[in-house]
């Protein structure tokens, strides 16, 4: 009895068997291979673009990550995603630059492992702040109080007052050799994909975690029928709040990430049509489903760079495209969420959840 | 008069008012420790909306709600849960997207301990909270209510019958004081009614549980069967209180029931 498909002669024996998140020994042995893929082989053997590919891909997945949380989990529908991650970039990077660090701290490179934490909580904060009107309102009309956050956050506090602290203009720089870790400073692509792996996996842990433990039931149970949960004995708006909260400290790592990824920080890096892409990734990748998150980051990024490949190759016979790719990224984005919710619409996770079913009965499927 | 007489469960005079709908004017009654205790009513006679009052999701406008002595009617639905209220509803209320054995678990919600900090982590004593739940819910629920062969199936994909059960076993999950039960045996056919009827005096009689039931029901039958005692509503006022047997010989609640003897007439005639 287990919510996997289990081979012929292979029973759990105890209820921490069935509470596993890899059940059988393939399971296992598949899992154990990818973090291998990801961890050992992919540094020995990308190369300079492709580092970049899964740094943008990592960062993708740490955003919708946080998104497929409030939607996926909770029912909480937010456009403002964006918002939160640029409090997590800000906050770093002005702890970075500008925070009187004791020299011993710096030497040992721990400034800016304690800034991503420090980001984390402070994008958490600032979310559940935006959370608060969840207390009273849910479904379209959350989605205007979150896009307030967008709009309060990015275009008014960050771009009028926080990118002009230091006085130069609307970016901020940081040196070389100010993002480092340990004895290590981040500055290679091998180093910052190092980064993005093991925030991922940690946020990916955590999350899977909690989906498993009592605070993630209770936001599932919000999810499905809020009145129920309530006349089970769930403070309904205390666990709202808490979604909110790692959604936002999610946000803050990615957004803290982002640095190590750029050396630079611009209000232009989170546009509010960002906080409709992480949304836009987890229709793809599937709604309420941590695969979801992955295949979706993973497929948007992929073909977005498929595009731009196509346009660099057309743009000799048609040099506009090269002009007008935004609009054609837009359009694209736009026409892969109508197939998707036309064809598929439990997305991707759902379409591997079929397959591995098929393999799992194959080849006498009756 | 909060405690005075040893009600476990008291409603002293409450109204409650949906605009110009009078649905419960000044009711009382009072529900003794381990009694099977039944609300009947035509429709529209106040019976969901009284349960809801006790429950906390309505908060009546009129009157005080006492459990345990205690004063609840200011109350949250969550804090009465923590307190022991626990209750099933009449259009099944259950989260449809998950197994059966997770909504159960939600009933145990009150009783884990895990915050966000240890549920992230997911060692030590969390695991060992969660086999410990999973133990109770197995031993005790899974194996009282005969669900063991639905554990893994998604609610949503369930027939009627074994999802009314399933909200009978979530509701028993939090080891609850009493518990309030809305038309349990609505929709069911024979056999369910039968073997859900059963599960109520098991509830009720089993030394393990020994749970308080107050019940909203239609079917007369079971009711009767099985109620220490009865009060019977009509248009949110009550009319009558009493045994079964007193019950079914009052005469204001066969004309609730029935219409005034001069109506059967004239429809006849």
């Amino acid at each position: 009895m287990s919510n996997v498909w289990l081979p012929c002669g292979l029973y759990h024996q105890k209820y921490s068997e069935d509470h596993g998140w890899w059940q059988t020994p393939v399971i296992k042995g598949k899992m154990i291979l990818l973090l291998v893929l990801v961890f050992i082989v992919f540094p020995f053997t990308l190369t300079g673009y492709w580092f970049g590919v899964a740094n943008m891909i990592g960062y993708t997945a740490m955003g919708a990550l946080g998104v497929q949380l409030l939607i996926g989990y909770a029912g909480l529908v937010t456009l403002g995603h964006a918002a939160f991650i640029a409090v997590g970039a800000y906050t770093s990077a002005l702890m970075i630059l500008h925070f009187p660090w004791p020299r011993f701290l710096i030497d040992w490179g721990l400034a800016y492992p304690i800034s991503i934490i420090i980001s984390g909580i402070l994008a958490g904060i600032w979310s559940v702040l935006f959370g608060l009107p969840s207390a009273k309102v849910k479904g379209f009309y959350l989605i205007l109080t979150t896009m307030a956050a967008q709009f309060i956050t990015v275009d008014f506090l960050i771009t009028q007052y926080i990118s002009q602290i230091g006085g130069r203009g609307q970016a901020f720089s940081l040196p070389p050799g100010t993002i480092k870790i340990g004895p290590w400073i981040i500055d290679g692509e091998l180093k910052t994909y190092l980064l993005m792996a093991v925030l991922l996996t940690l946020s990916v842990t955590v999350v899977a975690n909690l989906l498993r433990s009592k605070v993630g039931r209770a936001w599932i149970a919000i999810r499905d029928n809020d009145i129920a949960a309530e006349t089970i004995g769930i403070n309904i708006i205390w666990y709202k709040l808490l979604n909110f909260f790692v959604a936002g400290f999610i946000a803050g790592l990615a957004g803290a990430f982002w640095i190590s990824n750029t050396a630079a920080l611009s209000p232009e890096h989170f546009p509010w049509f960002w906080s409709l892409w992480l949304v836009g990734v987890i229709l793809i990748g599937g709604i309420g489903s941590i695969h979801g998150v992955i295949f979706g980051s993973i497929f948007m990024v992929i073909v977005m760079e498929l595009i731009q490949y196509g346009v660099m190759l057309l743009s000799d016979v048609y040099p506009d495209l090269m002009i007008k790719f935004l609009y054609i990224k837009e359009s694209v984005f736009g026409l892969v969420i109508c197939v998707f919710l036309i064809f598929e619409p439990r997305g991707l996770s759902y379409r591997w959840w079929q397959i591995k079913n098929y393999f799992n009965l194959w080849p006498f499927s009756y | 008069m909060a405690v005075s007489n040893g009600f476990q469960l008291q409603v002293d005079n409450i109204s409650m008012a949906f605009g110009g709908v009078q649905a419960l004017s000044n009711i009382s009654f009072g529900v003794k420790k381990g009694e099977i205790f039944s609300i009947i009513g035509p429709n529209g006679a106040g019976k969901t909306v009284l349960l809801n009052c006790i429950n906390g999701l309505y908060h009546p406008q009129k009157g005080e709600i006492y459990f345990e002595g205690q004063p609840i009617s200011k109350l949250k639905p969550h804090k009465r849960a923590e307190m022991g209220i626990s209750r099933t509803f009449q259009k099944i209320e259950l989260f449809k997207g998950t197994t059966v054995l997770d909504n159960i678990r939600l009933g145990r919600h009150i009783h884990l301990k895990s915050g966000l900090i240890s549920g992230s982590i997911y060692a030590g004593k969390t695991a060992r909270e969660e086999i410990e739940h999973r133990d109770f819910i197995e031993r005790e629920i899974i194996d009282l209510l005969e669900i063991e062969h639905i554990r893994d199936k998604v609610v949503g994909m369930l027939p009627y019958g074994l999802q009314k059960r399933v909200e009978l076993a979530r509701a028993l999950a939090l080891n609850p004081k009493i518990i309030l039960l809305d038309e349990p045996l609505a929709g069911l056919n024979l056999e369910e009614v039968e073997d859900m009827a059963r599960f109520i005096l098991d509830i009720n009689e089993e030394e393990r549980w020994k749970t308080t039931c107050v019940l909203v029901e239609h079917d007369m039958g079971v009711v009767m069967d099985i109620s220490h005692r009865v009060i019977s509503l009509n248009f949110g006022e009550k009319i009558a209180e009493g045994t079964p047997a007193e019950i079914q010989s009052n005469p204001s609640v066969i004309k609730a029931y029935l219409g005034e003897v001069e109506d059967l007439y004239a429809t006849r005639r």
